[in-house]
């Protein structure tokens, strides 16, 4: 398939089943909500180093948050409940109840509870105070600024994890600037995250090692220094390549979020150094979710 | 919306005890308390309409009693007046009474919306005698005063008192949210272990209330978001002063005083 001067690869991206949560943080101003926002999904790339990945899904406006004052979603994706739920109790305790004028709210219904203020409130030290308005209950935790208001506890959801695209480009500028206009289009797709910096990881990997207890590596077949070592994927024209990867609360999320990426690029074309878009996967006997990308762009 | 609509055929010699008199109940045949004795419903009242998720109770009386008592769902309507234990132990569903209601209106609501326009007496969602709790959920509005030891022993949900509220109000409160848009006659809030009062005035609360100074709480903002009734009475102001107490029952309830708009 080529679509404006661009091979659109016959290939999938792999996913896995995660869990996930969304929480909604708000400050006095947006510029508050968005450091704590970024602070608490910190070092949340990938679950083989962090534990969990997160990353910031949308802004949202005053009308919309829990208090009207600015907001900012977060999603959390763990393998497993256990996972989450300490993960998100730590990370809120640190960088949220921490980050000045800063509030913590549950951003979805349902599913399994992941702890908020249900774990944080002992901060308090028995100062702490609830209120149970509307059916839902609330916390108010002193801090020297005032005080740190959170619900108990948040939803959780069974979401996808590992979704991706490979953007195989004419030179590493022209395909950073690709990956780029792509995360822009990715992420105003409601329910995703892009774990990585800034939303584009350039190192890729793939599973396994030559080296014992290493579970990534360099993923050689897409190295563009490595063609002349190794069976490579790569034409001869193209000379960088970057992954956008993709974490979504639903495989409906990840698909929308795939085919918003490709799209974007496809739309810059050829003529803007993008050559190919390809996609990570195992062979396909690893992770029941496939993003297939020629049926996505169907 | 289709439903039962009661008119009285005569005045009232005697308390009339309504509990069982809901939306949805096929009243024909029913048997009510009028003073000692049983009498039919029909006796009493000139029944129109057929069953359905609202009841109309026209030209009420303060002799009327329990009415909506127990209400777990639909509407009822009172144009007039209605006697002690309005809507008393209701779980969900909503009770207007445009005129005025007796003691313990709301007393251990636990869900719904009531709304009365007038006056209520004594022990406005407070706990029955010999009850340990009060009202436990759901809203309450008064349009007008509410009279002594309203919110008595108050478990959880919201009660505004738009006009005065007499002695003793959110005396023991346990829980819950009461705002008043008037004035406390005094001794507000004693016993009082948790919970929130919103008041126009520090006058009138009990002595054992520690002022923490202005704040602009977060709090409040949410409670605007969850509650249409409470925002109506915060109208937008977020910083207050509060009072916590009863600093000689834990002390961890407050006084928020919040700036009429």
């Amino acid at each position: 398939m080529i679509l404006n001067g661009v091979e659109i690869r016959d290939s999938f991206a792999e996913a896995f089943p995660m869990v996930g949560t969304r929480l909604i943080i708000t400050a006095d101003t947006a510029k508050w909500a968005m450091i704590a926002a970024k602070t608490v999904t910190g070092f949340a790339t990938s679950v083989i180093g962090c534990g969990c990945e997160g990353g910031v899904e949308r802004e949202i406006p005053e009308s919309e948050t829990p208090d009207g004052r600015p907001g900012v979603s977060v999603l959390f994706f763990t393998m497993d409940l256990k996972g989450l739920q300490t993960v998100v109790p730590n990370r809120i305790g640190q960088c949220v109840l921490t980050s000045p004028t800063s509030a913590c709210y549950a951003g979805m219904e349902g599913g399994a509870k992941v702890s908020i203020g249900k774990a944080l409130r002992y901060f308090g030290d028995g100062w702490q105070i609830a209120k149970n308005v509307d059916g839902r209950r609330i916390w108010r935790v002193p801090v020297m600024e005032g005080e740190f208001v959170c619900d108990h506890d948040t939803g959780s959801v069974s979401g996808v994890g590992g979704g991706n695209i490979l953007i195989l480009g004419a030179s590493r500028a022209e395909t950073l600037a690709a990956a780029e206009v792509a995360v822009e289009a990715m992420q105003k797709v409601e329910g995703c995250i892009l774990p990585f910096p800034g939303g584009i990881v350039r190192s890729g990997s793939k599973v396994g090692s030559r080296y014992k207890g290493m579970f990534a590596s360099s993923n050689n077949a897409y190295c563009p220094t490595l063609r002349a070592q190794t069976e490579t994927k790569l034409t001869p024209e193209v000379a960088s390549v970057q992954e956008i990867v993709i974490d979504g609360v639903s495989f409906e999320a990840v698909s929308a979020c795939t085919r918003a990426g490709i799209e974007a690029l496809v739309a810059l074309g050829r003529d803007k150094g993008v050559v190919a878009i390809d996609a990570g996967n195992y062979g396909g006997n690893l992770g029941p979710f496939h993003f297939k990308l020629r049926e996505i762009m169907a | 919306m289709s439903g039962f609509v009661l008119t009285p055929r005569r005045a009232f010699e005697t308390r009339v005890d309504l509990a069982g008199v809901l939306p949805g109940v096929d009243l024909s045949g029913l048997t009510v308390g009028y003073g000692d004795r049983g009498v039919a419903l029909a006796e009493l009242f000139e029944i129109g309409g057929s069953v359905g998720d609202r009841l109309t109770l026209k030209s009420g009386s303060a002799l009327l009693d329990r009415v909506g008592a127990g209400l777990s769902s639909g509407e009822l309507v009172v144009e007039g007046d209605v006697g002690d234990h309005l809507g008393q132990s209701a779980a969900g569903g909503s009770i207007t009474v445009s005129g005025s209601a007796g003691a313990y209106a709301a007393a251990e609501l636990s869900g719904g919306r009531i709304e009365i326009a007038g006056d209520v007496g004594e022990r406005l969602g407070a706990a029955r005698d010999g009850s340990r709790r009060g009202m436990s959920g759901g809203v309450v509005v008064v349009g007008g005063s509410a009279g002594p030891r309203a919110a008595e022993r108050l478990r959880g949900g919201v009660i505004v008192v738009k006009g005065d509220a007499a002695e003793g109000a959110a005396t023991d409160l346990i829980a819950g949210t009461l705002a008043v848009g008037g004035a406390l006659k005094g001794k507000a809030g004693r016993g009082m272990k948790r919970g929130t009062l919103l008041l126009r005035s520090a006058d009138g609360l009990a002595p054992g209330f520690g002022d923490a100074l202005e704040h602009d709480l977060v709090m409040l903002r949410v409670l605007a978001r969850r509650s249409p009734d409470l925002a109506a009475f915060l109208g937008g102001a977020f910083k207050v002063r509060r009072f916590a107490g009863d600093l000689n029952a834990g002390g961890k309830g407050e006084a928020l005083v919040v700036p009429a708009a």
